[in-house]
């Protein structure tokens, strides 16, 4: 029984380090205030047992069977030998116990399949329900979830911290079983044969389980040392390999390299003093075991030389304190692994419980137009202190309206709300004359389509980006969506036109024509309001020009909201709202906004040609 | 986009599995006594481990099973015996302890140096390389890959040969105790065999295939994760967690059938154990039954056939350590064999570094990042000692290349660069680039004192470097901080200010008092405040050094001696600001349309 010790040995090592690859994973979580209970957290996974509870049942029962089978197995040699010793012995006496073992072999290999395949296989269930649940959790949580949670950290809990809960659900669970049922069975056939020689051999077992609990308290904190600097290493290579264009330029190269083997240095030693304790560990185990083995040895075999017991008691009394070490030395793997499983998923619960900070609206109210209205909207990050959005009061109708202002006056952010990313307190942003917290977070986004600053395109190809928004779009709605981004030509220049791969599997965009993608597949929604929140800044200018007289048309009767800080994108608005520190500092028609607002003048003064050139 | 190493490709087999193993083992090479000092250290323990069973075998032929001996005798012969045993256990401990901790230093050690070599290659690799590899696979190679390959050196390399020669032992010791019974039992060696080698062919695809799987996964949710916002906005939540689900299934389904395969193998070994014990009882017990076997020898038999089907459970495991690590070892040996940066003509050290004041020259220089898709056509410029030159264009018109060019980050496809008489490639890299300052619109700030940020690896004293600061007037910006040259910054430091930063690229740059300064400058991202911090360092650099400037800024390029325009990759116009005004060429359409790049906030 010593085969699932064995084979996931070496195995649980490997998933200990590779756990520790991913920085994220490590740092030991700060939110500590609302630390679940252990009962709550294993509620999460009570539904998903209960549902395999035939399977498990199952496999329970082939998992216990095998163990008695095991069991077995030395009562029959025990015969075989006894019988050899007192000379009662024949040929055929043999052969039959023979078969017998060969027969419980076969129905043995039977069993340990089935509870393989059902339980182990619960685990991996188990492991594909909780993924589903924590990727259908993300999907629908704001703004404020993905400001404390990063997507690499996201990316731990699916997978890091899953496999730890398959593990400790799946072999985990499988050999603590294990190891409970086959040390209670071997030490009552044991305690059958002889009572003291039981008690004398299970003697030096408090030595181990004492040092093993000794042990890996210490192996945890090495860890915890290890991979810190694991972390560190990981670090310092990601940021030198991203600024190589700078260590190149200042020729720092050589002392890039032994500030990282100074690191290297550190993580080894670390790591050798983790090894000195698992270099303990494994041998501390089997000395315990043979020390038992020994006692046994004098003192059973005292015991036979004075006729207590019988030779055959001997041989099966060994054989079943064999079978005791084993579990033995799975109990401190499967306390490890189960420590695991449970911060893990204490992580996860942790997870699964942030709620959406966005108020799930009531289902009867609709908004009745599709126009905004903001009163007095303040608004400051939830774990922040800095308000980013002050006293905002604006009314947005079919209009294009420009916003500009100096980096961090709160434009992105204007944008978000508006985009219901982020909450907003009761009464102070209306939509169609209704409070946005009194609608569903779905029935104002769809009449919004955005650009945003950063564009984000999917490895799909440029058919399928294009109507994103849009799946059901015709080609030739796509391809008169594009051609207003001034993309069209473009996108029929690749290999593969509408077909081409975004990636690096496939065609390779610039900056510029990202962006234009991206303003294509808004358009294409074709929805009411568009936001730009600074979506072509990587245009050129001459490009621009074309896209600003290509959508005309398109923004017709449409509430824009355009996010930028080009005079020439602003001079075609219908009205400029200059946002400065959170609040309006003006607003008003770009004509009207020119002759007094210091911002503009500003822009103005660098761009200082506009008076000779009058913007087109 | 980060990709957090959660999904890579599998082993590809570019690089022979020959090729593979003779480089990975060439760097065990210099820990050949160590690692030597392993394997007999490990054959200590095998030995100890085979010895036990056997002296259980004694302790029961000779003294417990005798009854011919009197009490005493048999009890002291049995204490002698079990005294050797505990010796023997002690032994086996010690040296399991040390052969583990051995096995690790060696492995980190070679660990150590794989990933040294590693980084210190990677630095050395050209420019264009980077620009096709993502950062997070780069770090992946260095830090996740890396310790895979360890994996192999301490768990595997060693048992491999332990386990061999473990199976080995046992069925000589088998044979010698009863040689047709142990003759009998070598029937199980071919069977195991067969029977491992189909298992690891099929578990390897296993293997494969579910790592493929759980690699779409991940990408997929990475790439959702990161596109959130639009995947809510544009209505798309309920289709895309079908897609998931479809991804997620179809894992379930590979590991199931993973499962399915190990579930059919591992029992498989028990019952050739199985087997085996009642091959043994009933051959084994009709040879005690016509006095060919001792009692304790069949005892004995049936312990080393346990010890003899462990290896082979444990083998399937290993064998997938050693595909994932070979996967590992052939992206690592991949990025080795990158070439590094060309280097020069002159052997370091060979003649004097040569000074590097004087005229820079561009002669006929073509240029493409990409084949058949030219970015520099025909370029020939000039910039005498002490100019200072801007050069314009809007974006895309190659201004970063001429400089990528000119720190030989790239080498021109054809043409000529020339600094002070001397023909680039014939300028050792590092030279070169000390001697070119930039300052670019990226920073690298180090985690570690100002002062330190600045001296770099000029070796400056602190007196050289508060006089230079005085001298360009920056040392205002140095007074500013908490603890003046000594303030820490960086990562978990004082933060700085765009501004601030933009001044310590400068003082940095003319820390190292090179002999042509290049200046990037910022195309967005600088408020009023920042560029009156900016004016008097810049003033002091105008006015001494040679000076190249990629401008974004009117100011910069009215102060300029001369203007050099780039167009789609060709110099269209040079001249002074008023001069190329007047012609209303390129020049001025540029700054009509262009300059209002020039963004604010």
């Amino acid at each position: 029984m010593s085969s699932y010790f064995h084979f996931y040995n070496v195995s649980s090592v490997k998933e200990v380090y590779s756990s520790f690859a991913h920085g994220e994973h490590l740092k030991p979580e700060k939110n500590t205030t609302d630390r679940p209970s252990l009962k709550k957290v294993l509620s999460l996974l009570g539904p998903i047992y209960f549902r395999h509870r035939i399977r498990l049942l199952l496999g329970l029962v082939a998992l216990l069977a095998v163990n008695f089978l095991q069991l077995t197995i030395p009562r029959i040699l025990k015969t075989g030998v006894d019988s050899l010793s007192n000379g009662a012995a024949t040929q055929s006496s043999l052969l039959n116990l023979a078969f017998l073992i060969c027969g419980i072999g076969v129905v043995a290999t039977l069993l340990r399949f089935s509870w393989r395949y059902l339980i182990i296989g619960f685990s991996r269930h188990l492991e594909r329900d909780l993924r589903k649940k924590i990727f259908s959790h993300v999907m629908l949580m704001d703004g404020s979830f993905f400001s404390k949670y990063s997507t690499g950290s996201i990316m731990a809990h699916g997978s890091n911290d899953l496999s730890a809960v398959q593990m400790a659900c799946g072999m985990g669970m499988v050999a603590a079983i294990d190891a409970l049922v086959m040390s209670i069975a071997a030490v009552f056939f044991m305690l059958n044969i002889h009572v003291g020689l039981t008690l004398t051999a299970l003697l030096p077992l408090p030595v181990l389980a004492l040092a093993t609990r000794f042990l890996t308290g210490s192996m945890h904190r090495r860890f915890d040392r290890v991979q810190e600097q694991f972390s560190g290493l990981t670090e310092f290579a990601r940021s030198s390999i991203s600024s190589i264009r700078l260590i190149k330029a200042y020729t720092l190269e050589k002392s890039q390299a032994k500030c990282f083997a100074l690191l290297g240095r550190k993580y080894v030693d670390s790591s050798i003093r983790v090894a000195v304790i698992q270099g303990l560990l494994f041998p501390i185990a089997t000395l315990v075991g043979s020390s038992g083995m020994l006692l046994v040895l004098y003192f059973g075999g005292r015991l036979v030389i004075l006729e207590s017991i019988s030779m055959g008691d001997f041989v099966a009394f060994i054989t079943y304190l064999y079978m005791l070490i084993w579990p033995m030395m799975a109990v401190g793997w499967v306390a490890n692994l189960s420590q695991r499983g449970v911060t893990s998923l204490r992580r996860i619960h942790l997870l699964l419980s942030e709620k959406s900070q966005l108020l799930p609206g009531k289902e009867e109210s609709q908004p009745k137009n599709t126009f905004f209205e903001l009163r007095q909207l303040s608004f400051t990050y939830p774990r922040s202190k800095r308000r980013i959005l002050e006293n905002i009061t604006l009314s947005l109708t079919p209009e294009i309206l420009g916003i500009t202002g100096p980096t961090g006056c709160g434009k992105t952010t204007l944008c978000q709300l508006l985009a219901r990313m982020y909450p907003v307190p009761n009464q102070t942003l209306f939509f169609g004359e209704t409070d946005v917290n009194a609608l569903s977070v779905e029935s104002v986004q769809k009449h919004i389509s955005f650009v945003s600053q950063e564009t984000m395109l999917f490895s799909n190809n440029l058919r399928e980006n294009i109507c994103f928004g849009r799946p059901d779009a015709s080609m030739e709605r796509i391809i008169h969506a594009a051609k207003a981004a001034a993309i069209h030509e473009e996108i029929l220049s690749f290999p593969e036109g509408y077909e081409s791969m975004i990636g690096e599997k496939g065609v390779t965009l610039s900056g510029g024509q990202r962006s234009r993608v991206a303003l294509a597949r808004a358009l294409l929604c074709d929805r009411p309001i568009l936001i730009i929140d600074d979506g072509l800044a990587d245009v050129d200018t001459e490009t621009e020009q074309k896209i600003m007289e290509n959508i005309a048309p398109w923004l017709k009767d449409k509430t824009v909201i355009w996010v930028s800080q080009r005079i020439k994108q602003l001079a075609r608005t219908d009205r400029v709202l200059v946002l400065e520190d959170g609040k309006i500092s003006d607003i008003g028609p770009y004509d009207e906004l020119m002759q007094h607002n210091s911002f503009l003048a500003e822009i103005s003064r660098r761009q200082h040609l506009r008076g000779k050139h009058n913007h087109a | 986009m980060r990709n957090f190493g959660y999904f890579e490709e599998d082993y590809t087999r570019s690089l022979s599995e020959r090729g593979l193993w003779r480089r990975t083992l060439g760097y065990l090479h210099p820990f050949r006594f160590p690692f030597a000092g392993a394997v007999l250290l490990s054959l200590v323990v095998t030995g100890s481990t085979l010895s036990l069973p056997w002296l259980m075998q004694q302790a029961i032929d000779l003294y417990i099973t005798r009854q011919a001996l009197s009490f005493d005798q048999r009890m002291a012969g049995l204490l002698t015996n079990v005294l050797l045993y505990g010796g023997l256990i002690c032994v086996g401990f010690i040296t399991a302890f040390l052969q583990v901790v051995l096995l690790e230093w060696i492995g980190q050690s070679i660990m150590h140096t794989l990933r040294q070599n590693l980084f210190s290659h990677l630095l050395e690799i050209d420019l264009r390389f980077f620009s096709k590899q993502p950062v997070d696979r780069l770090v992946t190679r260095i830090t996740n890959d890396v310790q895979n390959m360890h994996e192999m050196f301490t768990s595997i390399m060693v048992t491999v040969f332990n386990d061999l020669l473990r199976m080995a032992c046992i069925l000589g010791l088998l044979i010698y105790i009863n040689y047709k019974l142990g003759l009998l039992l070598c029937l199980f060696v071919p069977l195991a065999a067969i029977v491992t080698i189909l298992f690891s062919r099929l578990a390897r695809n296993h293997f494969r295939a579910i790592r493929k799987q759980l690699s779409k996964v991940n990408a997929f949710v990475q790439e959702i994760v990161s596109g959130i916002m639009l995947v809510q906005l544009f209505g798309r939540t309920d289709e895309l967690q079908d897609n998931f689900a479809k991804l997620n299934d179809g894992y379930l389904k590979k590991t199931l059938l993973q499962i399915r395969l190990f579930g059919m193998f591992m029992p498989i070994t028990e019952l050739m154990s199985s087997l085996a014990i009642a091959l043994i009882l009933w051959y084994g017990g009709g040879q005690i039954i016509q006095n060919q076997l001792s009692l304790g020898e069949l005892v004995a038999f049936l312990s080393y056939m346990r010890l003899f089907f462990q290896p082979l459970r444990e083998l399937s495991q290993k064998y997938s350590i050693v595909q994932s690590a070979l996967a590992s070892a052939e992206r690592i040996f991949h990025l080795l064999d990158t070439e590094a940066e060309n280097q020069t003509s002159l052997q370091h050290g060979q003649i004097k570094l040569p000074s590097l004041t004087g005229e820079l020259c561009f002669k006929n220089v073509n240029f493409s990042y990409l084949t058949d898709h030219a970015v520099l056509h025909d370029i020939n410029f000039s910039v005498k000692q002490g100019e200072t030159v801007a050069i314009v264009g809007s974006t895309g018109s190659g201004k970063s290349t001429l400089i990528n060019l000119l720190l030989r980050f790239y080498t021109p496809d054809s043409g000529h660069i020339s600094l002070a008489g001397f023909s680039l490639p014939d300028i050792p890299h590092n030279h070169l680039r000390r001697e070119i300052g930039v300052v670019m619109q990226e920073m690298l700030i180090l985690q570690d004192t100002l002062f330190n940020n600045i001296v770099l690896d000029t070796g400056k004293q602190r007196k050289e470097v508060k006089k230079l600061l005085q001298q360009t007037q920056l040392d205002q910006f140095v007074s500013n901080l908490p603890q003046g040259l000594d303030t820490v910054i960086g990562e978990g430091g004082q933060t700085m200010s765009t501004g601030e930063k933009q001044l310590l690229a400068i003082a940095r740059v003319l820390c190292r008092n090179p002999s042509i300064l290049v200046l990037d400058e910022a195309s967005s991202a600088i408020d009023s405040k920042t560029e009156n911090l900016l004016e008097q360092p810049l003033e002091h650099c105008f006015a001494e050094k040679t000076v190249l400037i990629i401008a974004h800024r009117l100011s910069t390029v009215q102060r300029a001696d001369r203007i050099i325009v780039l167009d789609k990759g060709r110099i269209v116009e040079q001249g002074s600001h008023h001069k190329l005004l007047k012609k209303q060429g390129t020049y001025s359409k540029l700054i009509a349309l262009d300059f209002e790049t020039d963004k604010i906030g």
